[in-house]
């Protein structure tokens, strides 16, 4: 067996066992624990992407290493990257639990990087709980217990009756096609999706992801859960683990071939309901992370309208449009740790003034609402010009009317952001609000990535659409 | 250098990057310098005017076509290039914005808060404007349409007057909505074409699209390019966003940024759903006629300056719409060239009463008085907008409506002259204006305030000169446009 192949889970493997190692000496160091996060979590992302050109078959062939699943790898340590860059001010997470923290992020991200190269129905699901368990647990280390624990129960309930529905979607499918392989599954399904028990075993199966993704119905959780939990948590389930989500739902979609107008519809059916709910709900909010949860459900129908395409050119836009989501999340709450102060919540009137009080910050928030808005040149509207376009290369001229419609309206709430950080001025003064180098020098790299992808998004969408083609 | 090598340089891209190097100049300068940020602004501008005007003067009427062509693949797997050229169509345009810009940088000389965010959008914004104007790909021409929206936003709620929060959110949602019609309608095109690409040139060969796909996308685009263009009953965005917005901000937004709408459909929309084109010019001829007529009435009640503007500016659009839905080459003239005389018109017009308004701190026509006596250049400055506004013989705007009307009559007599009825009334209250807020009994607290320096006298001058060149020698903007329509209608199947 070849252990090259392995080489992303094995070293984030390592760090856990690192981080095992410094829970137990029992001496809270924050600065220590916060650098070498940042150490580990920068050569695990050179180390994803030295491995992207490898290509093998492990376990039987239950575990496959493509340019699909090394791509997904790749954004997976860079999200973990960026959040324990954003996690130098954690004072959301006692002192002598930080070490348990970063245990439970590298744990969960190795979890996810198992579950993006599974292609056998039994380790996918396996590792989806191995990363649902860790978030679980992330979620409740709030200092303030109150608050985690009850977006701890919220995301733990939900969490395991949406895996409870896909595992009896999983065993629909195995026992319709007889085997567990996604493979055989692939050539298996798209002549049985006219049968009833085969297109309800596909759509509960995609239920679980649907739960991570935060997709209606399975939604109700990210407001509470985004509130309550530490920022970085919060962070990392709003872009992490919808990354991952995105990368399973694809490899689900594409078992179909195509095929079944009932599964297309249910999909379409879905995408609409939870960009407008969304996008609705988040018109009211006041709380900053609440609107980011709102907007995040949103967001995930508007990947669903590239997976529902159902053709490489709609895969290839899901997975632009997870890097987007990546960037641009990252970048708000990037924003909203600075910006916050001490881990606490803050209302978006909270933003006040800060064009006076960073102008840098001002301007990464400013340039991320306008690309969650989807308005060119940024990450975001590529993203959506993908997805859009796969959409109406499939016929689905009024999805995609609807889903303007949709971004007309998230506009008013996003500008509402832009509003509170350049046209409020504070009320008392405030401090000039000098964020440490390391917050500012990704704050620019984010706002470049943000614009550049905007304007020259080609090597991105190449490597996009060869990942996405691999899978046909 | 020859003549070959000469054409082949980017000055297309070069007039895009003196914007863009503007703004990274402008970022680069520490904020509290205002001085040489208003300085390298005006640069740049200036630099953007001379080379709108050199393009313009340099292109090659007797050749007429596609001129100043570049073209390089950008994302090659969706068939989306860079693709900039200059035809009969864009030239006047980037003419115009070239004069708006660099006057309208001029106008806010005296701006003190804010000054680097200012410039920096009003850049930004400036960029979108040109590479909208100058692009032949679909892809980019809808991401300059967005570009040039979006930073309107905060130049309103930053630094306007009247209900400026609400009128910026007003603008900015109706805006966005018309680009929700213009994406899809785009991908449907690109889609339903099957060539794989956003080219337009390519696209409007005859015979790409049936004519239900046409018909279905130029309604698309009509209505979401309409919205911009100030197409009644979409236009209730413009007078808000007008009044609300600074001094310079109204002269680009009225002046070039209403234009960008009209240009999307002749661009777009025209050009590649010629049958659509035919279908819907029926309603676009009575959407146009309400909108004269509604403009002008409305124009009418009110006391505001910058309404009465904001009032006069729907009417005018409504003329180029009125000779877009003609369907002949005489229409289509008019309508450039009203684009044209109607930007640096209203141009004139917002820059004459924001200096009125900077001193008196009143916009309302009841409370002025006497002012060719007060401030008597400023006067004559609004008196000449006026008299441009009510299409007086030998200024620009002259030519352009005559031409619009003179085809109007032809195809639709009883709109035609229900405009013309229109106009006329409305230049009969644009006067009553006039002689209550220039002549008549000085306002005696209005007396002691200086009249214009001759610094911000500069920009004024400049768009009066424009006005009066074009009102005496149109055939200079005819004969440009014509190479382009002319050629168009022949292409037509």
């Amino acid at each position: 067996m070849n252990w090259t192949l392995l080489s992303p889970e094995l070293f984030f493997l390592t760090a856990a066992l690192v981080f095992l190692g410094i829970s137990m000496s029992g001496r809270p160091d924050p600065e220590r624990d916060y650098i070498t996060a940042v150490v580990l979590g920068a050569v695990g992302l050179g180390i994803c992407l030295a491995c992207v050109p490898l290509r093998g078959d492990l376990f039987l062939g239950a575990y496959r290493v493509d340019l699909f699943s090394q791509t997904f790898k790749t954004l997976l340590a860079m999200g973990f990257f960026l959040i324990v860059c954003i996690c130098n001010d954690l004072t959301g997470v006692a002192e002598r639990h930080h070490p348990e923290f970063y245990l439970l992020l590298t744990a969960s991200t190795l979890a996810l990087m198992l579950l993006v190269s599974c292609v056998h129905l039994l380790p996918l699901y396996v590792a989806l709980e191995l990363s649902s368990y860790s978030l679980y647990v992330l979620v409740y280390l709030r200092v303030d217990l109150r608050q985690g624990i009850r977006a701890g129960l919220t995301y733990f309930l939900i969490g395991a009756a949406a895996s409870a529905v896909m595992i009896f979607g999983l065993a629909l499918l195995y026992g319709a096609a007889q085997s567990a392989y996604l493979a055989d599954l692939m050539t298996a399904l798209p002549g049985m999706l006219h049968q009833p028990m085969v297109a309800i075993g596909v759509l509960l199966a995609l239920a679980g992801f649907f739960f991570k993704l935060a997709v209606f119905p399975f939604h109700f959780w990210a407001p509470d859960v985004y509130q309550g939990a530490p920022h970085q948590a919060a962070a990392y389930i709003a872009t992490v683990s919808k990354v991952a989500a995105v990368a399973v739902l694809i490899r689900v979609a594409a078992l179909t071939g195509g095929a079944g107008s009932f599964l297309t519809d249910a999909l379409v059916a879905l995408a609409i309901v939870s960009m407008t709910v969304g996008n609705l709900s988040a018109l009211v909010q006041k709380d900053f992370k609440r609107l980011m949860a709102y907007s995040s459900i949103a967001q995930a129908g508007y990947v669903l309208i590239g997976i529902l395409s159902m053709s490489s050119a709609g895969y290839g836009g899901a997975i632009f449009y997870a890097l987007a989501l990546l960037v641009m999340k990252v970048t708000c709450f990037l924003v909203l740790v600075a910006a916050a102060g001490g881990g606490r919540n803050m209302e978006i009137a909270g933003l006040a003034g800060l064009h006076r009080r960073s102008p840098i910050l001002a301007l990464a928030l400013m340039m991320a609402v306008f690309s969650l808005a989807g308005i060119p040149p940024t990450i975001g509207f590529t993203g959506k010009f993908l997805v859009f376009k796969a959409a109406i290369a499939q016929g689905h001229v009024s999805l995609v009317l609807i889903a303007m419609i949709n971004v007309v309206i998230s506009l008013y709430f996003y500008l509402m952001v832009v509003r509170a950080a350049y046209l409020t001025e504070p009320q008392g003064p405030q401090p000039a609000l000098l964020a440490p180098p390391l917050t500012r020098g990704l704050a620019y790299f984010l706002v470049a990535l943000t614009v550049l992808a905007g304007i020259y998004p080609t090597p991105l969408i190449a490597w996009a659409d060869a990942a996405a083609r691999g899978l046909m | 250098m020859a003549p070959m090598a000469y054409a082949r340089f980017p000055f297309l891209s070069l007039l895009l990057l003196c914007c863009i190097g503007g703004l990274l100049a402008i970022l680069c300068t520490p904020a509290a310098q205002t001085r040489r940020i208003k300085w390298i602004s005006a640069v740049f501008s200036g630099l953007c005017l001379v080379l709108s005007a050199g393009l313009f003067i340099a292109y090659d009427q007797s050749a007429g076509g596609l001129q100043f062509v570049e073209k390089f693949p950008w994302v090659p797997s969706l068939g989306i290039t860079w693709f900039n050229a200059a035809d009969g169509f864009n030239l006047p345009m980037l003419l115009l914005t070239g004069i708006v810009f660099f006057t309208a940088v001029l106008t806010m000389w005296e701006l003190e808060t804010r000054v680097k965010e200012f410039f920096a959008l009003t850049f930004l914004l400036v960029t979108g404007v040109f590479g909208l104007f100058m692009s032949l790909d679909l892809f980019f021409i809808f991401v300059w349409y967005d570009v040039s929206l979006f930073p309107m936003y905060l130049l309103i709620a930053v630094w306007g007057s009247t209900r400026k929060e609400y009128g910026a959110m007003k603008l900015t949602l109706y805006l966005l909505a018309g680009s929700a019609l213009i994406l899809p309608a785009i991908l449907y095109l690109v889609v339903q074409a099957g060539l794989s690409t956003f080219d337009l040139t390519a696209l409007m060969q005859p015979g790409t699209f049936t004519p239900y796909q046409e018909k279905f996308a130029f309604l698309l685009l009509y209505l979401g390019f309409g919205i911009l263009a100030g197409v009644w009953p979409f236009h209730t965005w413009s007078p808000v966003g007008h009044v609300a917005a600074p001094t310079g901000v109204s002269m680009i937004h009225a002046g070039v940024l209403m234009k960008i709408g009209a240009f999307g459909v002749l661009r777009v929309g025209i050009f590649l759903c010629p049958a659509g084109w035919q279908h819907w010019a029926p309603l676009m001829a009575l959407l146009a006629t309400i909108g004269i007529v509604y403009g002008a009435l409305v124009g009418l009640r009110q006391t505001d300056l910058k309404y009465v503007i904001g009032y006069s500016s729907v009417s005018h659009m409504g003329i180029v719409g009125l000779g877009l839905a003609t369907v002949t080459v005489d229409g289509l003239n008019g309508a450039v060239f009203q684009m044209f005389a109607h930007g640096v018109m209203t141009a004139l017009f917002f820059s004459a009463v924001g200096y009125i308004y900077d001193r008196t701190h009143t916009k309302a026509v009841a409370e002025l008085g006497g002012l060719s006596r007060t401030m008597p250049v400023a006067a004559a400055f609004f008196i000449v907008a006026a008299l441009t506004g009510i299409g007086v013989p030998c200024l620009a705007s002259f030519w352009a409506e005559l031409m619009v009307f003179i085809a109007a009559f032809r195809v639709y007599p009883l709109y035609g002259s229900l405009a013309v009825g229109a106009l006329v009334v409305s230049a009969l209250f644009i006067l009553r204006v006039v002689q209550r807020t220039c002549y008549g009994p000085p306002n005696q607290r209005l007396t002691h305030l200086p009249d214009i320096p001759p610094l911000l006298g500069v920009p004024r001058v400049i768009l009066v000169s424009v006005i009066v060149f074009f009102g005496l020698f149109p055939a200079f903007m005819v004969n440009m446009i014509q190479t382009a329509t002319v050629a168009f209608f022949n292409g037509l199947p």
